[in-house]
């Protein structure tokens, strides 16, 4: 046998299985062992003949499987439901169980041999269920009712009298203890010792320990302490030689474990109190034992050994008073191992010599279990418990000193700023990957989870007109923009031919984030072009960007990393063109300046609703016709038209027509310019230059319902803007339509690339067709 | 040609199979222990809940009525005999509800009593109108079952016909009509009959209680003394003159209360509480003698096995117990435990000076403490001392009876069960009034440590009269200062009063824990001053008595004694005075409110008053 290992010999097999509570195992009926599996078996086991020689099974079910049963004779008949726990003291059988709302403790008289086998029920304690505690009410309501334990205590002293009740002895031992007198009185009073009354012990699964003088009359009830977790065990230990247990042992399940001494020394006037020592020890307890020293237990995973007699014996008499609680706490922490697991029930049969225990493994084996020879302690010169446990215990603290005082905050930061750093690192690429997933579902604009759109407004500052663009950028996504995200906006005209220098003359914007939070809207204003220098149209393209080095630090990567700095990841948001159609400031008599961009707001509005309602009326009916435009260049004043059928007018308009336009949707769309002109028929407006111009619609009936847009104005290159825009816009109008109506063309347009050029070639031709087929516009 | 029974035809064979059933349970389980009757009715009630609810499954209907009410009287009588009042109140309220569907009428209340008397009506002369009956007196059954005895009073005249009708009507020319039908007709658990006999006289017994209660004793006593003619089992009618008993007790007329009293054991010889009211009213009467021998009456009767069970109910489901449930009735009816009778008696003999037989008692009572048999039964408010108590009176009964090494065992027995547990200093602060009443049910571990000590300090002082007895002086004083020792470590922490004057009411103002404090002081210290005496020592003699007199002035041995020594130090005129003042103090504390072992110990050297007068008067001649 190793040393500090516990020889376990297998003695049996029984069949049953399975994690169960119930299990008990009741020694004491001389060489018999018996194992209750707390369903209908009990199995007699001889360990003289190292078999099992018996099992009783039940017939009926109505023994509801206790969890203690005593057999004393071959049957008992109590008629009562649910007892989950029974005990015979002398003549007496006790039930424990639950009824409603009260723990129901019934006393039976047992017959007198000859009488007839059923028990005379003559007296009952009850006791009102406390409020469920914690997680032990929850289980019990999903699972098996968990058991209660019942222990009888008997006052030391009171052994001479206890003589008589010997025809009991035998099947006793187990759940009867003697307590030291001076305990006993202290803990179960005066009159209890007097009476040379049994106590009666009880720990219920709500954690609480209640005891009842069973011979005193007039008795009741009473909580003795509570565990506040259900309790699996009780028993006495730390047997003088006078046979008298000195401590009272209480286990709960989750591994607290109450000490119940006498403190000799009390704390006022040098009388004797109960001192209650509360720990815990690695739990969960599963069953337990007791000798005379120690309390045994499993876990599940291993057997533990609480010594509770070492350290507390020697060093009270040296030392008394506060020691010995300390030293009592000190016993509960360091509970030694002895490496057997999956025990589901134990019994310490009281033998002499080496201790023994029997024990049975969740395998349904009976086990008897060595332990080592002679102490653990006795092996090594090892220090005593208490002591070992306070040195580690002031290793640990000088541990902790170290690691306070060495490791200064700058590491404290340095971590979490690495924690932070790592976090919107990641949200980074959440965002970037919720933006790829945009470009390539179509998700309308209006569901994008991040998205922007545009407003031009002209303004007036010192004399002097300039367009500015406001941009909002609307987050709904679920991530926080913040350090490290910048908007940037490149205005860029569409041309180049007007810089004079040849080079791009593009502007860039940036933004940087500070805390754009989830369903917040950043609007970022920035100036296109003051009135008079302005090559329109111009592409404004915005796009989010990521930046590293913005996130450590601008200094740090300045100092050390130059490359590092243009190393950014960029999403491209959207793009939009502005033109002239933008920029232009109508001169109407309600038209202030903000009035040139096409806003939807007062009067205007209104205007144009009822001037488009009425007009619609007239237009319904008429077929649907595409119109032609001609430019028709005039000396002093240019102009140009175009035609539309007023079908293409309609069809786009009617389904917006009640709602609320969107500014950056009605910029782009043929029908605002329709309204721009309709609402006055004749609108007089400026061009970004300055140029005045005028534009006229008009009902024409050529051969069908068309509408001519007429563009008139000094300056060629208003005229010649206008007309691009407007055209560009039909235009835009036009493909989206025609989208619609070949999606094979979209389709394949989409994966352009893998679309050969004798396929194109096809493409544009059946477009081409298609267009000729409907001939809208021809420039 | 065979023709199936019809389902009316079925269900009244079930249901009479069913009632055979229960009667033959019943007449065999009278010998069968309560547990086995109980599953048998529970059976039966759900057996015929079972056959109840096929037969309401279809719509009520004349030709069956009568079946179903049967069946219903059956089902209510076995729930109620299992207390489930609710259901069984609920059966008869839907039965009802079906008659009055039955007659056309239809009645829209939930009130039971309108309800009632509108199924009365409604079912007026028809066949019908019996089985209402008896659905009406299960109703009063539950009523007084639950105590509401003022419904009961409300259909007062529906009730006293119905009594009419099921007890006499029988008599009346229908009479062969009536048989003819029942031949017919189902059978019943329970003869209506018998159960409205019952119903009267529990009534009876439950108004007079209810009236005595509330003080109005002479109707109790009319309406009681009216149902003691009514045809009932011996127990009930018991019942019925011990409660005029009271009755006449409380119009303070002990000598005919008595006279019912006897009447009641005559009737029933087990009505154990006749006999303990007649001892009240002896105690009352300060009749000892008379007081003494019912206690023993009292007490053996208690104890005898209470082995044939069916004392008040027969074999009837329903039981008279269940119909007596109220609280005033089970108040009046109360009788104290056994023990606790043995221990009025022990105490009243020894105090009545039948010390020897007192003695006997207090040691009976003690073995049936111990015995293995006796459990903490009841919980019912005991009024036994507390155990070292006890001890310490049945210790000075021995004492008394010149056992002093008895006595002296039972003192050692407490001081090792207490001593260990007296604290070094002990702080009595005096509790407002009602709190120390309650220290029993208080704390064990943090057991009432003055309790303790008194304990403790009480048995030295015990132990220091039986020395005294033996005439062991050093011992006694040994022992007394064992006792006085221990009283100096409870320190008083006064609140409003002086400590150092007990006035004679000290026994109500300030609970009992300062009066036996200072009652004990003053015994030890004046013991301790006698035993001086007998030991020669006067100085110390006077110094203790003189401070016991101080403690405790009332203590008229102490005065005495003290005058004594003065004599014997030839200061004899302070003797002189010292004895007048003793003699001219005449507040002799109640003896009998003292716990036994702080009264002045019977034995021990005495001092012959006329003696000392005399010496007065030669002191004054002189």
């Amino acid at each position: 046998v190793m040393e500090g290992r516990c020889a376990v010999e297998t003695w049996a097999q029984f069949g049953f299985s399975g994690r169960s509570y119930k299990v008990k195992i009741l020694c004491g009926f001389g060489t018999d062992v018996l194992i209750c599996t707390g369903t209908e078996e009990i199995y007699v086991f001889s360990k003289r003949e190292r078999k099992i020689t018996a099992s009783i099974r039940f017939t009926s079910d109505a023994s509801s499987s206790p969890a203690e049963l005593k057999i004393s004779q071959e049957c008992l008949v109590v008629g009562a439901d649910e007892v989950s726990s029974l005990l015979l003291v002398g003549s007496v059988l006790l039930t424990l169980c639950q009824r409603d709302a009260s723990w129901l403790l019934t006393l039976y008289k047992t017959p007198k041999q000859t009488a007839s086998t059923s028990h005379k029920e003559f007296g009952s304690f009850h006791l009102p269920v406390a409020s469920a505690v914690d997680c032990g009410a929850a289980e019990s309501n999903r699972g098996p009712r968990k058991g209660s334990v019942l222990i009888c205590i008997h006052s030391g002293d009171v052994e001479a009298s206890s003589s008589s009740n010997a025809s009991a002895e035998s099947t006793v031992a187990q759940d009867h203890f003697h307590l030291e007198p001076l305990l006993f009185k202290l803990l179960f009073g005066v009159e209890a010792a007097l009476a040379k009354s049994p106590v009666i012990l009880c720990g219920l699964p709500d954690g609480r320990l209640c005891f009842l003088p069973l011979r005193l009359p007039g008795s009741r009830l009473r909580v003795l302490h509570s565990l506040e977790q259900p309790v699996c065990f009780v028993g006495a230990s730390v047997v003088t030689e006078t046979g008298h247990a000195q401590c009272l042992v209480a286990a709960g399940e989750q591994g607290r474990v109450a000490l119940i001494k006498t403190d000799k020394a009390g704390s006022e006037g040098g009388s004797a109190v109960a001192a209650f020592t509360e720990g815990c020890v690695p739990g969960p307890v599963w069953c337990g034992c007791m000798d005379k020293s120690c309390f045994y237990y499993s876990t599940g995973a291993d057997l533990l050994r609480l010594d509770l007699s070492e350290g507390s014996f020697a060093r009270e008499s040296k030392e008394r008073g506060e020691e010995t609680s300390g030293t009592t706490a000190a016993a509960l922490q360091s509970p030694s191992s002895l490496n057997v697991c999956r025990v589901i029930a134990l019994a310490e049969p009281a033998c002499t010599g080496d201790v023994q225990l029997l024990g049975v493994s969740a395998r349904g084996q009976l086990q008897r279990i060595c332990l080592p020879a002679g102490r653990v302690d006795e092996g090594s010169s090892k220090l005593p418990s208490t002591q070992v446990s306070r040195s580690v215990r002031d290793l640990l603290s000088a541990i902790g000193d170290v690691c306070e005082r060495y490791a200064p905050s700058v590491l404290k930061t340095v971590i979490k700023s690495k924690n932070q750093f790592l976090r919107l690192l990641n949200h980074a690429v959440s965002v970037s990957f919720l933006l790829m997933a945009d470009t390539t579902t179509d998700l309308p604009i209006k569901e994008k989870p991040i998205r922007c759109h545009f407003e031009t407004s002209w303004s007036r500052l010192l004399q002097k007109d300039s367009l500015s663009l406001v941009c909002f950028l609307h987050n709904s996504s679920p991530f926080v923009l913040e350090r490290g995200w910048t908007l940037s906006i490149t205005v860029s005209p569409l041309s180049y031919s007007s810089s004079p220098a040849g080079e791009s003359s593009s502007t860039n914007f940036s933004f940087p984030f500070h805390d754009l939070r989830p369903g917040q809207t950043f609007e970022a204003s920035l100036p296109i072009a003051a009135a008079g220098d302005a090559s329109f149209p111009m592409t404004v393209s915005c796009s989010l960007i990521f930046s590293l080095s913005s996130l450590l630090g601008e200094e740090e990567v300045a100092a050390s990393f130059a490359g590092l700095q243009s190393s950014c990841i960029s999403l491209p948001l959207s793009t939009l063109t502005v033109d002239w159609l933008h920029a232009l400031q109508l001169n109407s008599p309600t038209a202030t300046h903000k009035m040139a961009t096409v806003q939807p707001s007062s009067a205007a509005a209104d205007s144009i609703q009822t001037f488009l309602s009425s007009r619609q009326l007239r237009c319904s009916g008429r077929t649907n016709r595409g119109g032609e435009s001609a430019a028709k260049p005039e000396p002093e004043k240019y102009s140009a038209s175009v035609w539309v059928s007023s079908e293409i007018v309609r069809d786009t308009l009617k389904p917006k027509k009640s709602s609320n336009l969107d500014a950056k949707e009605s910029i782009r769309d043929p029908e605002d310019l329709y309204k721009i002109a309709l609402s006055t028929s004749v609108a007089h407006a400026r061009g970004p230059n300055g140029a005045a111009m005028k534009l006229t619609v008009k009902e024409v009936n050529h051969k069908e319902a068309t509408i001519e847009v007429q563009i008139e104005s000094s300056s060629l290159a208003a005229v010649c803007g206008l007309h691009h825009a407007v055209l560009r816009r039909i235009q835009r109008h036009r493909e989206s339509r025609l989208y619609k109506e070949c999606p094979d063309f979209r389709i394949k347009t989409a994966f352009g690339e893998v679309v050969s050029t004798v396929q194109r070639d096809r493409l544009l031709l059946s477009v081409y067709q298609e267009l000729r087929r409907n001939p809208l516009l021809i420039v | 040609m065979y023709q199936p029974p019809s389902l009316p035809e079925k269900w009244s064979q079930e249901n009479n199979e069913l009632v055979n059933k229960c009667k033959q349970q019943e007449a065999a389980g009278g010998a069968v222990s309560r547990d086995h009757r109980q599953s048998s009715l529970r059976w039966c009630s759900s057996e015929f809940h079972k056959l109840l609810r096929k037969i309401q499954g279809i719509p009520p209907h004349v030709d069956h009525s009568q079946l179903e009410l049967a069946v219903v009287y059956n089902t209510c009588v076995c729930f109620t005999a299992q207390s489930q009042f609710s259901e069984a109140e609920l059966l008869l309220k839907e039965a009802t509800e079906r008659v009055l569907q039955v007659t056309g009428n239809n009645a829209d209340t939930s009130d039971p009593l309108v309800l009632w008397r509108a199924g009365l009506k409604s079912a007026g002369n028809t066949a019908l109108h019996p089985h209402v009956l008896y659905l009406l007196c299960l109703q009063w059954a539950l009523w007084l079952a639950k105590c509401q005895l003022e419904n009961i009073g409300e259909l007062q005249e529906q009730m006293s016909s119905l009594c009419e009708i099921v007890c006499d009507g029988v008599g009346d020319g229908s009479l062969s009509e009536a048989k003819g039908r029942l031949s017919k007709s189902p059978l019943l658990v329970m003869e209506p009959k018998r159960l409205t006999e019952l119903l009267q006289i529990c009534t009876s017994i439950a108004q007079g209680a209810e009236k005595l209660n509330e003080g109005r004793s002479s109707e109790a006593l009319s309406v009681l003394q009216a149902a003691s003619a009514l045809p009932a089992t011996r127990a009930l009618v018991a019942y019925t003159h011990l409660l005029s008993g009271s009755c006449l007790a409380h119009m303070n007329r002990p000598q005919m209360a008595l006279q019912c009293y006897k009447r009641a054991l005559e009737t029933d010889s087990r009505c154990v509480c006749a006999l303990y009211r007649s001892m009240l009213i002896y105690r009352q009467l300060g009749n000892t003698q008379a007081e003494i021998q019912a206690l023993r009456l009292l007490h053996s009767t208690l104890m005898l096995p209470p082995a044939t069970e069916p004392v008040l109910g027969g074999i009837q489901p329903l039981s008279p117990s269940l119909l007596l449930s109220s609280q005033s009735l089970s108040r009046l009816l109360s009788v104290p435990s056994a023990l606790s009778v043995l221990y009025s008696l022990a105490l009243k003999c020894v105090l009545s000076g039948r010390v020897t037989e007192g003695v006997e008692h207090y040691l009976d009572l003690l073995a049936a403490l111990h015995s293995e048999d006796q459990h903490a039964v009841d919980a019912e408010v005991s009024v036994l001392p507390r155990m070292p108590e006890l001890y310490l009176e049945a210790g000075t009964a021995l004492l008394f009876t010149r056992r002093p090494a008895d006595c002296m065992a039972f003192c050692n027995e407490v001081i090792s069960t207490t001593l260990e547990l007296v604290p070094e200093k002990v702080v009595l602060e005096e509790p407002e009034e009602g709190i120390g009443g309650d220290a029993r049910g208080l704390s064990v571990e943090g057991e009432d440590k003055v309790a303790m000590l008194l304990w403790a300090a009480a048995a030295y002082l015990v132990q220091g009269h039986c020395h005294a007895h033996l005439k062991d002086w050093k011992q006694a004083v040994t022992h007394y200062t064992r006792c006085i020792n221990l009283l100096v470590k409870v320190h008083l922490k006064n609140r409003d009063f002086q400590p150092q004057i007990p006035a004679a009411d000290v026994n109500v103002k300030h609970g009992k824990d300062l009066c036996t404090l200072q009652r004990m002081k003053g015994l030890s210290l004046a013991w301790r001053g006698i035993s001086f005496t007998q030991m020669d020592q006067l100085r110390e003699a006077l110094r203790d008595l003189q401070l016991s007199l101080q403690a405790f002035p009332d203590y008229t041995g102490a005065g005495l004694w003290c005058g004594e020594v003065l004599w014997r130090l030839g200061r004899k005129h302070e003797a002189a005075a010292c004895w007048e003042k003793t003699w001219s103090l005449t507040t002799q504390t109640s003896v009998e409110k003292l716990p036994l072992y702080l009264q002045d110990p019977q034995s021990g050297p005495l001092l012959d008053s006329v003696e000392l007068r005399f010496r007065i008067q030669e002191l004054g001649l002189t």
